[in-house]
């Protein structure tokens, strides 16, 4: 066989490809596959920070002990719940509001820039804020209750484990939805008006329209936010860190705040690093399914 | 010639610099949670002006977040070379050599501890060294709104637990107050496991643990299962206790407390002086504490104390020098008194352990102001450090609180709740 030499320009070529490549993927391998790669190797140690002298290999006991906790099943049970309750409202309201801000208004503009507000808010001070709302002493949402004679006295929705539960997806909800909105926005302003004149030509009325034109074409868009919002329903941490505290009695402990406990409260690194792998290892089932839920020829088969 | 001038200069040239940087200050970082930073300010800048050779750069945080902040700045090696700490970190810190026994790096510090309350000493030492100076000093106290009481038609205090019941009960028949008594009860706030010891603590038998460290505490009629079930009835059966006690943390009680919402609580002494400060509450100069209600009115009493980190002792002798210096302004004497730790406690009524400030005519008409400084003395003498302070101790109180929760949600018995604590407990200590 006989080997061909590049052409000394090709060549060239290739180098400086590989040349403006390589710090990016120098920075990838740094904050990305490293982190990755020392988070498996603790999860397979017993790595507890005040027992910093002995950290033994102990192979998948960490996470055995992590799956066979009581508290595994219950947090995985909140956290299920929870996104159960905060994708498809995030996604209805984002895609109803979009609907609104999509007309023709004088104010469009301005309710476009209003709608993104609870987004910009960090997410602890939108905690603080709806914990104050909720507050069984002095909340705006007792007073408005018992204002409105729909109470005698002020309930404790924090320290009840449904409603706190129903709080926090209401702060997480209020927080995500001018998100899901602008995506909506920004899909509902791609599709051309020619496709809505032909539908009503052709005798389409609103809810036609709606059913034939518009839902399917943001069916793509539809699609990443509700995976989106799964995903970041599965991770949300600050929220219930700074309006319950996981409380009462853990029913607002999400699996995300059971990798906190384990790494923070129980300094149980090992653990902590299992239950990270496991989550990461289930979004990217995750994401796997969406990619393949994504391929736009089977969208638009349907 | 030229060579020699050039010499000259450069040996001119260095000399300068090495004065400049023997001039340079020390740079020490401490972190505090969040209490009357504008004092900790002023301190800081009067200790500054005295060791004009000393900076330090102060860095505060919520109480409740304080030990997640520490761990990750002493896990992630971010600089800090003070810190407040507290009993119930003290073995954690110390065994995975976060902070650093003072008695191995300044053994003057031994002098000391014939000033210090035996709790006190208790709970800055581990395995037999001293860990810190103490920043403040106090026990867990019985707070009551007085005129509530007397409305009700009580003239003394309540003495039992059983007297708190009947007497919150009183008060909510005479519609004085929905729900007498609150606690600050939010799964992961660290006051909760030292009221709930504290009310274990005033009874006769109050160990929780055996000589072993095993928990004893689960067994049906011990002091934890009396005060547990106490709890629960107040809760779920007489409707006496706040359910929003499980949601709320030391200052939102506080609060409600000074706003005439709540007539008992249990808190930590230092509360009494603020809840009786004029102008800061409604119900200001109200507030008054007894003994702990129970058998023999004993209770908790704990410290915080300033510790040096391991990275300020890594830093060399100048930084130990200058953390010493800054150790003894803040905890110890200066100029033979103990000039920080009696501000605290003449301007915000902080408990000491310095035992030799209870004879100060000065701190004794000003704790009289708003409180009884012989109660105190009184509450004190019984006054126990917690027990079975293990590393494992702050995470298993957490685990504590949550299964005390669910008893006071009703799902689990208060036994029950006991039971799985114990069992937390055991699987800790393998």
């Amino acid at each position: 066989m006989r080997l061909v030499a590049l052409p000394r320009r090709r060549y060239r070529e290739a180098r400086y490809a590989y040349a403006t490549v390589l710090p990016v993927v120098l920075l990838v391998a740094l904050f990305t596959i490293y982190p990755l790669l020392f988070a498996l190797i603790t999860s397979l140690r017993e790595v507890v920070l005040y027992r910093p002298w002995s950290q033994p290999f102990v192979g998948l006991k960490n996470y055995l002990d992590v799956v066979r906790s009581e508290f595994f099943a219950s947090a995985w049970a909140h956290t299920l719940t929870f996104v159960v309750g905060a994708v498809p409202l995030a996604t209805v309201l984002g895609f109803a509001i979009a609907h609104l801000l999509n007309g023709r208004s004088r104010l469009a503009a301005w309710l476009n820039v209003t709608i993104l507000l609870p987004w910009a808010i960090p997410t602890v001070i939108s905690g603080i804020i709806w914990a104050w709302i909720f507050n069984s002493s002095y909340g705006a949402f007792n007073g408005a209750l018992y204002s409105l004679g729909l109470i005698d006295s002020y309930v404790p929705w924090l320290s009840r484990p449904r409603s706190a539960l129903l709080c926090v997806l209401f702060a997480h909800v209020w927080k995500e939805v001018p998100l899901t909105s602008i995506l909506y926005l920004a899909a509902l302003q791609a599709i051309p008006d020619e496709l809505y004149d032909a539908a009503r030509v052709d005798g389409a009325g609103t809810l036609g329209i709606l059913r034939r034109v518009t839902v399917p074409l943001l069916l793509p868009t539809t699609l990443i936010i509700v995976v989106y919002e799964t995903m970041v329903g599965i991770v949300t941490f600050d929220l219930l860190y700074v309006m319950t505290g996981g409380g009462p009695a853990g029913a607002t402990s999400l699996i995300s705040y059971y990798l906190y406990n384990s790494m923070f409260v129980a300094y149980n690194f090992g653990q902590g690093a299992a239950l990270a792998v496991l989550l990461a290892a289930a979004l990217v089932v995750f994401i796997l399914v969406y990619m393949r839920l994504l391929r736009s020829e089977e969208i638009y088969a349907t | 010639m030229h060579v020699r001038a050039l010499v000259a200069s450069l040996a001119v040239l260095m000399l300068t610099a090495t004065a400049a940087l023997g001039a340079a200050p020390v740079q020490l970082t401490f972190t505090v949670w969040s209490y009357s930073t504008d004092v900790i300010l002023d301190n800081i800048k009067k200790f500054e002006a005295r060791y004009p050779g000393i900076k330090v750069s102060l860095q505060d945080f919520a109480w409740e977040k304080y030990t997640d902040v520490m761990t990750a700045r002493f896990v992630g090696k971010t600089p800090t070379d003070l810190a407040y700490s507290s009993d119930h970190w003290l073995q954690q810190w110390a065994a995975a050599n976060w902070i650093v026994p003072l008695e191995d790096y300044f053994p003057q510090v031994k002098a000391y501890k014939p000033d210090f309350a035996p709790y006190a000493i208790e709970g800055m030492t581990y395995r037999g060294k001293l860990y810190g100076l103490p920043y403040y000093a106090d026990t867990i106290i019985f707070i009551y709104n007085e005129e509530m009481l007397k409305r009700a038609g009580f003239t003394k205090p309540p003495a039992t637990w059983d007297e708190v019941t009947r007497m919150a009960l009183a008060m909510k028949e005479k519609k004085i107050v929905e729900y007498p008594i609150m606690f600050q009860f939010q799964d992961i706030t660290p006051w909760y496991i030292e009221v709930f010891l504290s009310m274990v603590y005033s009874y006769k038998n109050y160990q929780m643990f055996d000589a072993s460290l095993n928990p004893i505490f689960d067994r049906e009629g011990t002091a934890a299962h009396k005060v547990a079930q106490w709890l629960v009835d107040g809760m779920r059966k007489h409707k006496i206790i706040n359910p929003a006690s499980l949601e709320t943390t030391e200052i939102p009680l506080v609060k409600a407390m000074g706003a005439g919402q709540v007539a008992f609580a249990v808190l930590p002494k230092y509360n009494l002086a603020d809840l009786n400060t004029p102008g800061a509450h409604a119900q200001a100069g109200k507030f008054k504490m007894a003994l702990m209600p129970g058998e023999t009115h004993g209770t908790v009493g704990f410290v915080r104390f300033y510790a040096m980190t391991k990275m300020a002792a890594d830093r060399g002798k100048a930084v130990q020098d200058a953390a010493w210096k800054f150790l003894e302004y803040f905890g110890g004497k200066t100029d033979g008194k103990f000039v920080v730790v009696k501000r605290w406690a003449l301007e915000k009524g902080l408990g000491f352990a310095q035992l030799p400030l209870y004879q100060d005519p000065e701190i004794r008409a000003a704790i009289n102001k708003w409180g009884n400084v012989s109660l105190e003395e009184e509450q004190a003498k019984v006054a126990r450090a917690k027990e079975a302070l293990t590393p494992f101790w702050g995470t298993w109180s957490l685990e504590f609180q949550k299964e005390m929760n669910k008893a006071l949600l009703g799902q689990k018995s208060a036994l029950d709740a006991l039971k799985a604590a114990a069992a937390k407990w055991k699987e800790m200590k393998k």
